[in-house]
């Protein structure tokens, strides 16, 4: 059975936080429960954005989701 | 007065054409940071290396797209461009503005970027080129609340879609582009404006085989006006053209020399579906691909058919992981129309989309993920019979597969019954 939306945003939260990766595509969310459909996921991300517990990072071809303060944006990298 | 010296990019300013150079001089005389992006290429142009950082986390407040990050590796030297964020603007469908917008947009980007913009980017938005992050929210409120503008689409989310110029002015146009892209620009908002995809998805909508958007080269879902009947003939006016007293080509094709019917039209027909009997042209409509070349070049003549629709092609792009390819036919013909909100499109985009959304792998546009399943798999999940317009080139394999289905009894037998008829 998919899980609610409240748990699989703590699933993707879980997730986004402790992954070995900082920046995470949508898809790498699907794991997070596999009874869910892609579009809940995206939703239940999106929404996370929303409430300030996620960001985007876009290279401008591609948009990953990362876990509020895991994403380092471009102006701090170095060159 | 310049505030680099930028004798290469000096270089682009010579000659006959426009020069980006000499308009980002005068804009610099308003707005000093466009020195910047100049000193900034100058350095570039010596080092062969560029100085952009491209990408981020910046964008505005609900939305997912629409803003590139874009920073200088060099903001100690170039402070101008320290931040250089792009903006996509949902372009009107077919690019219809006002002058009193242009103006309007162009004052709000003076007050809030460098005032630079390109007309369009390559998805066909209009673009707003540098503005730094503090300026993106308050800009994006005064697009929405003065403008009642929007921004497009970037990143992994569904492009803007566009259009060509459709019924608005194109006798041509076989559907209403138009209203196609607009209605499916308000149908999908929250797929433009929030990633959903393993990449980038592009709708196009040209009105005829001309395809005067590109959209079977550069979008992922191409809607191509065509017909299904004959293409309509007046023998009269093929009679002008034969004779000279009407323009080939709206006269263009003079520049070929003498008009000749066999040659310019019946030689480069890609069926050899006409030809002349008795005065008359004809043509076996039955073999006619609706490639629109003798219609192009004797418009008064020659007419679309007037069963007029659709075909829906998937999966263009350009070279990114396999090469730049082109779309694939997928349906042959639909009525794409503003009475059922376009739900004929809509069921194919949505029956793509799910099936892609789960198999698509991530930065894999879905005419590589169609190319990585092949074809069969793919017309099965969008649930279209094959018929031989969807073949490219005879098969050189010679083993066919079947499937299950597809075999009287499927893959169940009895295997005694079986081996009392062939013997080991």
């Amino acid at each position: 059975m998919a899980l609610s939306i409240e748990e699989l945003k703590a699933a993707i939260l879980e997730k986004a936080l402790n992954g070995p990766k900082p920046q995470l595509y949508l898809k790498d969310f699907y794991a997070c429960d596999p009874d869910s459909k892609p579009r809940v996921i995206k939703k239940a991300a999106n929404e996370m954005v929303t409430e300030g517990k996620m960001v985007f990072w876009s290279s401008g071809s591609t948009t990953m989701y990362a876990a509020k303060g895991r994403a380092k944006d471009e102006e701090s990298r170095g060159t | 007065m310049p505030k680099h010296d930028t004798p290469l990019m000096d270089e682009l300013e010579k000659g006959p054409w426009p020069s980006f150079v000499s308009d980002l001089k005068r804009q610099a005389e308003k707005n000093p940071e466009c020195w910047d992006i100049l000193g900034q290429m100058e350095l570039s142009y010596k080092d062969k290396i560029t100085h952009w950082k491209h990408g981020g986390i910046v964008g505005v407040f609900g939305y997912g797209g629409g803003i590139v990050g874009r920073y200088s590796d060099s903001p100690d030297k170039f402070p101008g461009v320290a931040h250089f964020h792009t903006v996509r603007l949902n372009q009107p469908s077919s690019k219809f503005y006002s002058t009193e917008m242009l103006r309007k947009v162009c004052d709000l980007w003076e007050k809030h970027g460098s005032g630079m913009t390109n007309m369009h980017g390559s998805t066909g938005d209009m673009v707003l080129l540098g503005t730094r992050t503090e300026e993106l929210e308050p800009l994006f409120f005064d697009l929405t609340h003065e403008l009642k503008w929007d921004l497009g689409g970037s990143g992994s989310n569904l492009r803007t879609p566009s259009c060509c110029l459709g019924k608005a002015r194109c006798e041509w146009a076989c559907y209403d582009t138009q209203a196609a892209c607009h209605t499916l620009t308000m149908h999908y908002q929250d797929e433009i404006h929030r990633p959903a995809f393993p990449y980038k998805f592009k709708f196009k909508f040209s009105g005829c085989a001309n395809d005067c958007v590109a959209s079977a080269a550069r979008s992922d879902f191409a809607v191509i006006g065509t017909w299904r009947d004959n293409i309509r003939i007046n023998q009269d006016e093929v009679k002008k053209y034969i004779s000279g007293e009407l323009k080939a080509g709206g006269g263009i094709a003079d520049s070929f020399g003498a008009f000749d019917i066999k040659k310019d039209v019946i030689g480069h027909c890609p069926t050899g579906c006409m030809w002349m009997e008795g005065g008359d042209l004809k043509i076996d409509d039955a073999e006619c691909t609706r490639c629109m070349h003798c219609i192009n070049v004797m418009p008064r003549a020659l007419r679309p058919g007037v069963d007029q629709g659709a075909t829906i092609m998937m999966g263009a792009k350009a070279p990114i992981l396999d090469g730049a390819q082109l779309a694939t036919m997928v349906i042959p013909f639909v009525k794409p129309t503003a009475d059922n909100d376009f739900e004929d499109l809509i069921e194919v985009i949505e029956k793509a989309w799910d099936w892609w959304m789960e198999f698509g792998k991530n930065r894999e546009r879905i005419g590589e993920t169609m190319q990585r399943v092949g074809l069969p798999s793919f017309l099965r999940v969008m649930e279209v019979e094959p018929i031989p317009q969807h073949v490219k080139e005879p098969r050189c394999n010679p083993y066919v597969f079947w499937e299950a289905a597809e075999v009287e009894g499927g893959w169940d037998r009895d295997i005694k019954e079986f081996r009392e008829r062939h013997k080991m």
